[in-house]
């Protein structure tokens, strides 16, 4: 199972780039349009076409992502803890440190070509980005791992001895969370009564919206071996579920669109996306006699993950505006488009951390890209 | 070269990227930071792959795993 960690890792990363492909398909369906079409305005018209339906059907089939990434980070809290009652504040010192510098010199990047474009914030906007990880909007993950990294030594203690307890409260939290912003998405704010309005505005960067899946993964990380008679016992359960909660994820959310009388909605996590994460890790970690392919290719990204993840999104945003500039027909063609993304959302981090492996910038790789 | 000097050159090489050139065996990798999560999960393979031994589940615990020499020494069973 362990081994599988980093194959999930890689999977993980992949599936971040498709959503952001699929993200940057929307901007180029609907913001985009008057670039390839006759039209003077965004319109959504495209809403219920083929492709349409096609980056919709990708964004639920990732939506396991974070919490994949999540759980493999809860699952090494464990690990850092082994037989010793808890992980030492020198070791969580470390890993923050070998989260910040990366962190820090992409967001500098970012701000440095948000400079460039004329955009100048105040100090209090700079210091909200950095804390926030609001620079781009795939950042907030940085500072969201760090939380949940500073609160280990008061998980730990929880899920080595009272595992089930913390497992449902968690399970709670995240499950209110989302019924409050599903709430909010159907009546609106002022529909809602305060404590939901409450609940449905908490951001993804902060620890309680996503806590449940860094628990899971610590528990497991000490529980293994019963996790493992769990899975056996109901792998077809998990897997059967993963695979119908897709349909029905993109079905609640078109309901959810009609109901609340918008044209199109960003997609956003809802209970049913949870619990087919949930599945999906499960039934992943549960077929564990079904070979994997490509596993060599696939688990290397997922050593990568955290590099690709912090430089995929400016490679991503500069070839969107690229095309945009420069082949705007492009914007138009989802077939075409959708893999151009991919390609440099994953073939441009991928390269520059080979030329920086290959240069005498070699030592500093790690602060670069983790 | 011994299982020990081939893993401390893996860590050196390959996780570290040279920039720890003066770490020792006995260097606590994982409390110094030096290496994280995915680097266990690259040893565990590098392991599979070098000296084609599978460590079961259970055994990747930080104890193990801590030093190149706590590695070599769990090694040494297989």
């Amino acid at each position: 199972m362990v081994r599988r960690l980093l194959y999930l890792n890689g999977i993980a990363i992949l599936f971040v780039i498709f959503f952001h492909a699929a993200g940057w398909g929307f901007t180029a369906m609907f913001a985009w349009t008057p670039r390839y079409l006759p039209v003077s305005a965004p319109v959504y018209d495209q809403v219920g076409s083929l492709s349409y339906y096609w980056l919709r059907l990708v964004e639920q089939i990732v939506v396991v992502a974070i919490p994949a990434f999540l759980f493999v980070s809860g699952y090494f809290m464990a690990f850092s803890a082994g037989r010793r009652d808890n992980v030492t504040w020198k070791q969580i010192g470390g890993r923050v440190k070998m989260l910040l510098f990366p962190y820090i010199f992409w967001t500098l990047l970012m701000w440095a070509a948000k400079l460039a474009q004329g955009e100048i914030f105040p100090l209090t906007g700079y210091a909200i980005m950095f804390f926030t990880g609001r620079t781009t909007p795939a950042y907030y993950y940085v500072p969201l791992l760090i939380q949940y990294y500073l609160l280990s030594p008061f998980i730990i203690p929880f899920a080595r001895n009272k595992w089930v307890v913390l497992l449902i409260i968690t399970g709670i939290i995240q499950f209110s969370l989302q019924l409050s912003q599903m709430l909010v998405l159907l009546n609106g704010l002022q529909g809602v009564p305060d404590f939901v309005r409450w609940l449905a505005v908490v951001p993804k960067w902060f620890f309680l919206a996503r806590l449940f899946w860094f628990v899971l993964g610590v528990v497991v990380g000490f529980h293994i071996k019963e996790f493992k008679q769990f899975l056996a016992r109901f792998k077809w359960v998990f897997l059967v579920t993963a695979v119908v909660c897709i349909p029905l994820g993109m079905m609640e959310w078109e309901a959810i669109i009609r109901f609340s009388g918008q044209d199109w909605l960003e997609h956003r996590e809802t209970i049913l996306d949870s619990i087919y994460s949930l599945a999906f890790i499960f039934a992943f970690f549960a077929f564990t006699n079904v070979a994997l392919p490509l596993n060599k290719q696939v688990s290397d990204l997922g050593v990568k993950s955290f590099g690709i993840y912090l430089a995929h999104i400016p490679a991503m945003e500069f070839t969107a505006r690229g095309i945009y500039l420069l082949i705007p027909a492009l914007l138009g063609v989802q077939l075409l488009f959708q893999p151009i993304m991919v390609v440099f959302g994953l073939g441009i981090p991928l390269l520059l951390m080979a030329v920086v492996n290959r240069s005498p910038a070699r030592r500093y790789y790690s602060y670069i890209f983790g | 070269m011994d299982r020990e000097a081939v893993l401390l050159d893996y860590v050196k090489n390959e996780l570290l990227r040279g920039r720890a050139n003066g770490i020792t065996v006995e260097d606590d990798l994982l409390g110094a930071g030096l290496i994280d999560s995915l680097g266990i999960l690259q040893i565990v393979a590098f392991v599979d792959e070098r000296f084609n031994i599978q460590i079961p589940d259970e055994d990747v615990v930080y104890e193990n795993f801590n030093s190149v020499k706590a590695l070599s020494d769990y090694l040494a069973q297989y």
